[in-house]
């Protein structure tokens, strides 16, 4: 899975032609480790589809900030630079499936 | 990684030790968490005269009597609180502060608390309120940030902050702290609700109130929904079907936790429907 920073998050998920799921975390957060695994099978099953990225905000605090991100894991959609979607916290996998499935 | 078990359940009252037993006896690899004296509710009860079999009994006799049988059938309690129950497809993740398990199916019978959320609590998590401090730390580096300990626990938590926020402030609910960092300002007070717009912006206690960049609120008992994220809630209780399957596979809930009547005999009949249904379930994905 791709790591995204504030400098290339404009290219990476705005400008990007697919739909972005970003998955916002950081190293000492326990839920975050169990959101990682899930986020890369997704990133397999939805190879060529959408683009599965992740952003730690303890180091990248301006994106984190600007899309007012204030819980970790929080992991949100993006479709033509535009935040569609956004779950807060863990979720299974098919709740992630359809929240995909939607913006297809 | 640690060694899987076939079902972990968590929670000792009726409903967690009749699923234990039930799960022993089909020969599968069982992990129990609770407590060594298994329930208060049970523990408490002056008297029962509704569990069949028993009349008269006082609830530490049957507390006495539901431990005997988990000595015959060398069923153990791991005295660990579960913090959260990760669904990851294939198996199941289970946290304790120190410690993580596997599991292939989970039971939840925890039972219920009635402990209410604060007004505004549920409005505004993920919006600036949010249940687990260290988590969310990064997020708060050189912000104002509240937090409201239910337990000693929670004090931990408080001075881990301290070190990455530029002032916290702490409401125990206990009584006076006991190992806190001088630096956090500790403010008596019962909070009454969370105010804010878009995003929470303040506490509000009796007689007093605290703005925030953010608030935290740290339970001794952990809200189903955080207990299990993904699960499927009504008015505070799982949503099961008759064979006390909840919305994700593999799990299931048994006891108070899925609503009324709260009795004993309701929650082992539940313990054991959910333990059997769990077998199949282990059976077909070996
Ligand atoms: C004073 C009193 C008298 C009662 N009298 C009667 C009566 O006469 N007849 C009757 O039928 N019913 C009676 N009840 C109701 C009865 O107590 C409950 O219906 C019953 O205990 C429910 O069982 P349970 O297994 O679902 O949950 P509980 O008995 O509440 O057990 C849940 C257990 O799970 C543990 N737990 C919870 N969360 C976690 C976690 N995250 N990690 C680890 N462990 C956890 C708890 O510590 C607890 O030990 C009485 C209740 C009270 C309070």
């Amino acid at each position: 899975m791709k790591e995204v920073m504030d400098a290339t998050f404009v290219e990476e998920v705005m400008n990007s032609e697919q739909p972005v799921l970003v998955d916002f975390w950081a190293p000492w957060c326990g839920p975050c480790k169990m959101v990682t695994p899930v986020m890369e099978e997704l990133d397999q099953q939805y190879d060529g589809k959408i683009k599965v990225v992740k952003v730690n905000v303890d180091e990248n605090p301006e994106i984190s900030e600007a899309l007012r991100i204030t819980s970790i894991p929080t992991i949100v959609l993006f479709k033509e630079g535009q935040p569609k979607d956004a779950v807060v916290g863990f979720r299974p996998k098919n709740d992630f499936e359809k929240m995909i499935d939607k913006h297809l | 990684m640690s060694d899987r078990y076939d079902l972990i359940v968590i929670g000792s009252g009726p409903a967690g030790i009749s699923a234990a037993i039930n799960g022993v006896i089909r020969n599968k690899k069982v992990k129990v968490f609770g407590s060594r004296n298994l329930s208060e509710k049970v523990q408490k009860a002056p008297r029962v005269d509704n569990y069949l079999g028993f009349h008269g009994i006082t609830g530490n006799e049957l507390k006495d009597v539901f431990s005997q049988h988990l000595e015959k059938m060398q069923v153990e309690i791991t005295e660990e609180k579960v913090d959260a129950v990760y669904a990851l497809g294939k198996y199941f993740a289970i946290t304790t502060k120190d410690n993580s398990y596997e599991a292939t199916s989970v039971i939840v019978a925890s039972g219920v608390s009635n402990k209410k959320s604060l007004e505004g609590e549920n409005e505004y998590l993920g919006k600036g309120v949010g249940y687990c401090a260290t988590c969310d730390a990064p997020i708060y580096k050189n912000k104002k940030v509240a937090i409201v300990g239910y337990d000693v626990h929670a004090e931990e938590e408080a001075n881990f902050m301290l070190d990455v926020a530029s002032e916290v402030v702490y409401i125990p609910l206990y009584g006076q702290p006991e190992k806190i960092k001088d630096g956090v300002n500790v403010v008596l007070g019962r909070p009454l609700r969370i105010e804010g717009n878009e995003k929470a912006e303040r506490l509000v206690l009796h007689n007093d109130h605290i703005d925030a960049d953010g608030i935290f609120i740290l339970k001794d008992s952990v809200e189903l929904d955080q207990l299990v994220p993904g699960v499927q809630i009504e008015d505070n209780h799982f949503v099961v079907n008759r064979k006390m399957e909840t919305n994700i596979e593999g799990l299931y809930a048994a006891g108070d936790c899925t609503g009324k009547p709260y009795q004993y005999l309701k929650a082992a009949g539940e313990g054991q429907v959910a333990a059997l249904n769990a077998v199949s379930f282990i059976d077909n994905m070996q």
